[in-house]
């Protein structure tokens, strides 16, 4: 990997923390970014009504990793539309420290698993980096120097005059990281984003997310279905419930140091916990003959 | 460079046999079995093209073809994009619109034609509505077609970069209905010249139409071939002209690589 290396940066979590313009633009500061008893049930008193999801209750810390894990179906992207402001709660309420979510903001930033739709492909790399500055009315040229800056963050700066098209699908996501942060926002929502990457850029990839979010300490929520995965990032992994109705099922602290190895005893035991939890929740042992 | 030189000559190739096939073909028909007034030979096609060409005849009624259809497409595509976006933006518009389209699709530029004359008098006016009616309501439902189908991740992805609804109209949900407008312009092309020819073919002094309509009174179905091989030829080089613009300019709306 070309780009710094995250073992020479300090590898706990609750390092000294970076404060960046967010903050600062951010009236008040705040602790938590939390779902309260929220319900959504799409299609109301339709035939096809669905309740997606029933008294959830999710706390994230500021600047945590908070994975959410689950089964197909369970929910997991509901929950990720309502914290960025995409759809509004049947019932409850999200709110980040004691601003209430009711649409969506640049504080909030979502990089999404398809991204040959997220991206805009008539636009350059670094244009569509720049376009979240460009739409607050940034000067054009404040905003090529900023998004200079993160597309060499994310390793693009030889990409940045090709068109999404001419990327590769890693590189399509580290376009939508780049294009995410250059907002500073104070948290990242995450669908995703590396599940329809081989095996080797997801790796790449994960690692990289881990620097930049121990260097910025923005919050994410990170969406997977993945327990390897969800294990390797997650300060908290979170098990929700099969749908219809779905809802948290339990947490899961992992206090493990970054960069975490897949081999590590205390990774592999947390691997075997949240693994058994799934399987129970799925209803189907996937080791039994 | 090499196997894509042998391509293209392979590709020239095959399109020259099947010209020269095609004209062998219009050849042996017009010597063994058709009367040589009804169908004239290529060569003798060919020969008064030449003389028309020549006189400058044939150059003006193209030039002014040329220019009625440029005028009523161009104001068609203009109305067109904008109502089409309309519609797609705004379900009220959209279900206001649709029944008078759906009503109107099925109606011929061509049967319009008497009617734009009453309506418009035998001038140009009346030859560019025609034009414009065969243009419009393709390009308005394309555009329509493109504005609903922008990707909803697109819009999200918007949203939270902190774009509102009219900048999301303009930069995001325009751009992406690109190609299905250039597409619904592409086929409008076509039409716009089939409605040329219809509209000249009544009350016109001049252009194409009036040239195939006017050798029937002189029995010239030499002329009228003339004038048949150059539509064909001038519609297919300026499908080629819009083909090739898309390729060079609009591939960036595209999400993939395009080769139309």
């Amino acid at each position: 990997m070309v780009m710094g290396s995250p073992s020479t940066q300090e590898s706990s979590p609750r390092g000294p923390r970076v404060t960046t313009r967010a903050e600062s633009r951010n009236s008040g500061t705040w602790d938590e970014l939390a779902l309260e008893n929220v319900s959504m049930t799409f299609n109301p008193g339709k035939p096809n009504e669905y309740r997606a999801l029933a008294n959830t209750t999710i706390k994230v810390r500021r600047s945590e990793f908070y994975c959410l894990l689950g089964p197909s179906g369970c929910g997991k992207s509901t929950v990720l539309n309502l914290i960025a402001g995409f759809a509004v709660p049947s019932s409850g309420k999200i709110r980040i420290g004691e601003r209430q979510v009711v649409e969506a903001g640049t504080d909030r930033v979502v990089v999404f698993q398809d991204a040959t739709n997220a991206l805009f492909p008539w636009l350059r790399t670094h244009e569509n980096v720049e376009f979240g500055l460009s739409i607050q009315g940034v000067p054009k040229r404040e905003a090529a120097q900023r998004a200079a800056k993160y597309l060499d963050l994310v390793g693009l700066r030889d990409h940045a005059r090709k068109y999404p098209y001419e990327l590769s699908g890693g590189m399509k996501q580290r376009c939508q990281l780049a294009r995410a942060l250059v907002l500073e926002p104070e948290v990242l929502l995450m669908d995703e984003p590396f599940a329809a990457l081989d095996a080797i850029s997801k790796r790449i990839m994960q690692k990289e997310l881990l620097r930049i979010w121990q260097q910025f300490r923005m919050t994410i929520v990170y969406i997977t279905h993945d327990v390897g995965e969800a294990v390797l990032l997650g300060q908290k992994v979170a098990m929700m419930r099969k749908g219809p109705a779905s809802s948290i099922k339990e947490e899961f602290a992992i206090e493990c140091p970054y960069p975490r190895k897949p081999t590590d005893e205390v990774v592999t035991a947390i691997y075997a916990r949240v693994e058994a939890s799934l399987q129970d929740e799925v209803g189907v042992s996937l080791y039994a003959a | 460079m090499q196997p894509r030189l042998a391509l293209l000559l392979k590709h020239t190739a095959i399109t020259a046999v099947s010209i020269s096939l095609a004209i062998f073909a219009w050849a042996l028909f017009a010597r063994y079995f058709a009367f040589p007034d009804l169908v004239p030979s290529p060569w003798e096609t060919f020969g008064t093209g030449a003389q028309l060409l020549s006189s400058g005849a044939l150059l003006n009624h193209v030039g002014v073809s040329l220019e009625r259809v440029l005028v009523g497409y161009a104001a068609g595509c203009a109305i067109g994009i904008f109502v089409g976006a309309l519609m797609g933006r705004i379900r009220t518009v959209a279900q206001f619109v649709d029944p008078l389209l759906q009503f109107m699709r099925p109606i011929s530029p061509v049967a319009l034609v008497p009617l734009s004359i009453i309506w418009f008098g035998i001038g140009d006016m009346s030859r560019y509505f025609i034009i414009f009616y065969g243009v419009v309501i393709i390009v308005i439902l394309n555009t329509a077609a493109g504005v609903v189908s922008t990707p909803n991740i697109r819009l999200n992805a918007a949203k939270c970069l902190g774009a509102r609804r009219s900048q999301i109209f303009r930069r995001i949900i325009i751009p992406s209905a690109v190609p299905y407008i250039l597409t619904g312009m592409r086929v409008a092309l076509g039409f716009a010249f089939m409605g040329i020819v219809a509209a000249e073919m009544i009350a016109a002094q001049s252009g194409i139409g009036y040239l195939i309509m006017q050798s029937r009174m002189l029995l010239r179905t030499d002329i009228m071939f003339v004038g048949l091989v150059t539509l064909g030829l001038l519609g297919a080089a300026i499908d080629g002209c819009f083909k090739l613009a898309i390729n060079r300019t609009m591939q960036r709306f595209m999400e993939h690589q395009i080769n139309v």
